[in-house]
């Protein structure tokens, strides 16, 4: 085990691009398996969720050294929008709901989200204040 | 052409269009540069030229939005860097997501129920705030649209980095905790990345409050289905 977490730190050290696409594979392979799992057996919790508790699990035990998985992890977490545009072109099958209630749409999203931005941001704040009293 | 040359040309069009496009967002970072707007824009014009045809669009596309699966994945990284971080703040962290949740689905089906929206649209807007994996299967359980929840889950995503932008500049929050949970809970992943942007901190905070809220919402989902018939 310690020879070969020598040898992925020794991968992503000299060879940053092989050691990246490597990882990257790997993350996918572990999200593939758990989502196979999810689905075979209708777990409620999502195969994404699941790998990342096996990731996170296999780092916290030392099974997994933080630098066999950083660099994928960083690329497919920098890549993220990406993912995400394909999805908005949605839009094109919705076009005449859109059309008639985009507006109302839009506004509830915006007015939903300023409000939760601020609930969130205040109560953390809060906490985090209090916290700090507590502890001087 | 045939279709399934055009589904190529759709993937092409598309990766193409973010890698070209991203280094502006680098050089000028904000929410109208974010490729998550100027790239569906140039898509958009393209359609008017190719045809806006969805299927024939998310035939080969649909690759690029399976990977949200293995990047939500990788989420355990930042998690395990700052674990420490978390350890000393869980509470915080907590009572952040909890209460953000409970007003994200909450003002989604009082604002839409006062807008008058179909009931199709308001179930599906209220899981419009977590990260579009999660987002889509919460939807079906509580009766919505997975495909129109995905949408307005990425519509919060851009409005989210803007709010979240301008908040900052009006609330004075002294905590990366804060300025984090804010983007991770109320703009999930393309908030994460905003919050990556303005520090690592910020940014870890931001996507575990992202995969806490996440969870929360789906393993509520169940509940909140039964109160909602």
């Amino acid at each position: 085990m310690k020879k070969l977490h020598a040898r992925m730190r020794w991968l992503a050290w000299r060879k940053p691009h092989v050691a990246r696409w490597s990882q990257v594979v790997l993350i996918v392979l572990v999200w593939f398996a758990c989502d196979q799992l999810s689905r075979r057996f209708h777990w409620p919790v999502p195969g994404s969720l699941l790998a990342m508790a096996l990731l996170l699990l296999g780092l916290m035990a030392g099974v997994m050294p933080a630098a066999g998985l950083r660099r994928g992890a960083d690329w497919l977490l920098a890549e993220m929008l990406l993912f995400f545009i394909p999805a908005v072109m949605a839009v094109w099958q919705h076009l005449p709901l859109l059309r008639e209630q985009g507006g109302r749409i839009l506004l509830v999203i915006l007015a939903g989200t300023a409000l939760v931005m601020a609930t969130t941001a205040v109560l953390v704040d809060l906490m985090f204040r209090w916290s700090r009293r507590r502890a001087h | 052409m045939r279709t399934e040359w055009l589904s190529l040309l759709w993937l092409a069009i598309t990766l193409g269009g973010y890698f070209a496009l991203k280094p502006l967002y680098r050089r000028h970072p904000r929410w109208w540069t974010s490729p998550l707007l100027t790239v569906p824009l140039l898509l958009a014009a393209a359609g008017l030229l190719l045809g806006m045809d969805y299927p024939v669009y998310i035939r080969d596309t649909h690759w690029l939005v399976l990977m949200l699966g293995p990047a939500t994945a990788a989420f355990a990284l930042p998690i395990f860097r700052y674990r420490r971080l978390i350890q000393r703040h869980w509470a915080a962290l907590l009572v952040g997501v909890l209460g953000g949740s409970a007003v994200a689905i909450g003002s989604a089906w009082a604002l839409a129920s006062w807008c008058g929206l179909d009931d199709a649209v308001r179930r599906s807007l209220l899981a419009r705030s977590i990260t579009t994996p999660l987002a889509m299967l919460m939807s079906a359980d509580i009766g919505g649209v997975p495909e129109l929840t995905a949408l307005f889950v990425v519509i919060t995503g851009v409005a989210g980095i803007a709010l979240g932008e301008l908040l900052l500049r009006v609330v004075p929050l002294r905590s990366a905790l804060a300025r984090g949970a804010l983007f991770g809970v109320g703009a999930h992943g393309a908030g994460t990345a905003k919050a990556y942007d303005i520090g690592a901190e910020e940014g870890s905070v931001a996507s575990l409050a992202m995969v806490l809220a996440g969870l929360l919402n789906v393993l509520m989902a169940p509940a909140l289905a039964v109160f909602l018939r």
